[in-house]
């Protein structure tokens, strides 16, 4: 039986070949597997060399600066250092936080724990089409807010938010910091760190074809914003000890492999970014149509603002679950909804765009990437095509 | 989520799915599709002798497989109130989870508003 068509691409990509072959190089006694904190040696030497190589890679990709790079274990632990890390450091002039509803998990929990400590959140909540409008968060801006956290570009959705107009309004109040979580963006979308205005951005590697288990965590130094004047660097207080690295951010010993992976990957798919951007917005396109000419099937998201690279679409009149089981022998998507338990939980994000829990459960989220082709595209709708049918016509729809 | 054989085989071939016409034919429904599940039976009954059933589900695959097996089962029994099985019976056969078994009751009252019910009349085919 051959594989599914895998278009799950926003969950994560394989790793590139000549990636893994970088990170290869980076594990055996032939390589360089030093410790790149040990600088007695020339093990170590090459390894540290390897590790600031990677860095600058990453930077460059996203229009950083190397020193602004704190490696992670991924976007999870980015999000995680961002939020804690400037609430603990700035928690005496402020406890507050903005947010948005749609945030991935990884941002919400962390705000979620913060408000049981006695911090405040306001989650904004997006338009129709996923958006929030800048002057939403102008609006819940407080004397004391310390912290704005706005994703790039939606995980399940994938609308782009106007991340430069809000790191104006941002770069405008006495202390409120911009984090953005780029893990869905980077590398699929422009990114100018040194001119956005953002203090804190969230990479991670296995969205572009590098590793899992790594990420970063951007810490602007301060200097120049788009639309005005950024205030001095950003400070956080780390969340764990033992060893100094990252500048006292995150200790550990720097996995060279790792890094050397992201770095390759960054670094590829900036070369890639735009004919990428230029191949796949005509595949989208040709998988919505094909969708939508089923009937009954509803886009999610506002299409005007959105990536390439990512559909979400629900159908009327079928089961969540069932369509996933239905589809599940031939295609490899997301669905609208969190398995939590054996019960399906309703899609957040859905739910926030003014989705009723049917319609919400009932959603396919499509990831293209690199080797989507027509032929996946087409397969897609076919097999979409007949489950729905299938479905409805079991349902009496 | 993972199924168990049966619930695949019956969610993937779902015998004995759809209506069925003509007089003195006895449905009956139960569930809603805005809560995610819904189902429906269709009995061609001649002196209490179930001679045909077929179903109609709006629901997860163990729904769907479930009242697949139960309508397939129906012909050639007597007319019951009481399902082939019971609910915990079917949980067991399907491997259905715990968090799901509220569904076979669902299920089971779509069984029973059927068996219970008037000749319905007819507005349409959908085999």
């Amino acid at each position: 039986m051959s594989r599914p068509v895998y278009l799950d691409h926003a969950a994560t990509t394989p790793v590139d070949p000549r990636v893994a072959a970088a990170m290869a190089r980076c594990l055996t006694a032939e390589g360089e597997f030093g410790n790149p904190a040990s600088a007695s040696h020339a093990f170590g030497d090459a390894a540290a060399a390897l590790v600031e190589t990677a860095r600058a890679q990453v930077a460059a990709s996203v229009g950083a600066a190397p020193d602004e790079v704190v490696w992670t274990s991924g976007a999870t632990e980015a999000n995680n250092l961002a939020i804690f890390g400037v609430a603990e450091y700035y928690g005496e002039s402020g406890r507050h936080i903005v947010t948005a509803r749609t945030e991935h998990k990884a941002v919400l929990d962390p705000c979620r724990e913060l408000e049981r400590r006695g911090w405040r959140v306001t989650y904004l909540a997006p338009d129709g089409g996923g958006l929030i409008q800048p002057e939403q968060v102008a609006a819940a801006l407080q004397a004391d807010t310390v912290l704005v956290s706005i994703m790039h570009v939606n995980n399940e959705i994938g609308v782009i938010q106007d991340i430069a107009r809000i790191a104006a309004i941002c770069a405008q109040h006495d202390s409120a910091r911009l984090h953005v979580d780029a893990a869905q963006s980077a590398g699929k979308c422009p990114i100018e760190f040194a001119t956005l205005g953002v203090d804190l951005m969230s990479l991670s590697a296995h969205k572009v074809y590098g590793p899992k288990g790594v990420g970063a965590l951007l810490m602007s130094r301060g200097g120049g914003a788009a639309g005005g004047s950024r205030r001095e660097s950003v400070q956080m207080r780390a969340r764990q000890f033992g060893g100094g690295q990252e500048r006292g951010l995150r200790a550990g010993t720097v996995a060279t492999h790792q890094v050397v992976g992201m770095g390759m990957a960054f670094e590829l798919a900036r070369e890639a970014l735009q004919t990428e951007a230029t191949r796949l917005t005509p595949l989208r396109e040709r998988l919505w149509q094909g969708l939508a000419a089923l009937g009954g099937a509803l886009r999610n998201g506002d299409a005007r603002h959105s990536v390439p690279h990512l559909l979400n679409v629900s159908f009327e009149g079928v089961e969540g679950e069932s369509l996933l089981a239905a589809v599940r022998g031939h295609l490899a998507v997301s669905t609208g909804s969190a398995c939590t338990s054996a019960l399906r939980e309703a899609s957040y994000v859905l739910r926030a765009l003014g989705r009723g829990d049917v319609l919400s459960e009932s959603s396919l989220r499509f990831g293209l990437g690199r080797d989507t082709c027509e032929r996946d595209i087409d397969a897609a709708v076919a097999a979409v095509g007949q489950a729905v049918s299938r479905l409805r016509r079991l349902s009496g729809v | 989520m993972n199924y168990n054989e049966v619930t695949l085989a019956y969610f993937e071939n779902t015998p004995a799915a759809g209506v069925l016409l003509g007089p003195g034919i006895l449905r009956g429904a139960a569930g809603n599709r805005a809560h995610g599940t819904w189902v429906q039976f269709d009995l061609q009954v001649d002196a209490r002798m179930v001679q045909a059933a077929r179903f109609l589900a709006f629901g997860c695959p163990h729904t769907i497989a479930v009242a697949a097996w139960v309508a397939e089962r129906a012909p050639g029994g007597e007319l019951r109130a009481a399902l082939p099985e019971s609910v915990a019976q079917l949980s067991e056969r399907f491997a259905v989870p715990v968090e799901k078994r509220g569904r076979l009751l669902i299920i089971e009252d779509a069984w029973l508003a059927c068996v219970r019910g008037e000749p319905q009349v007819h507005r349409g085919n959908l085999e």
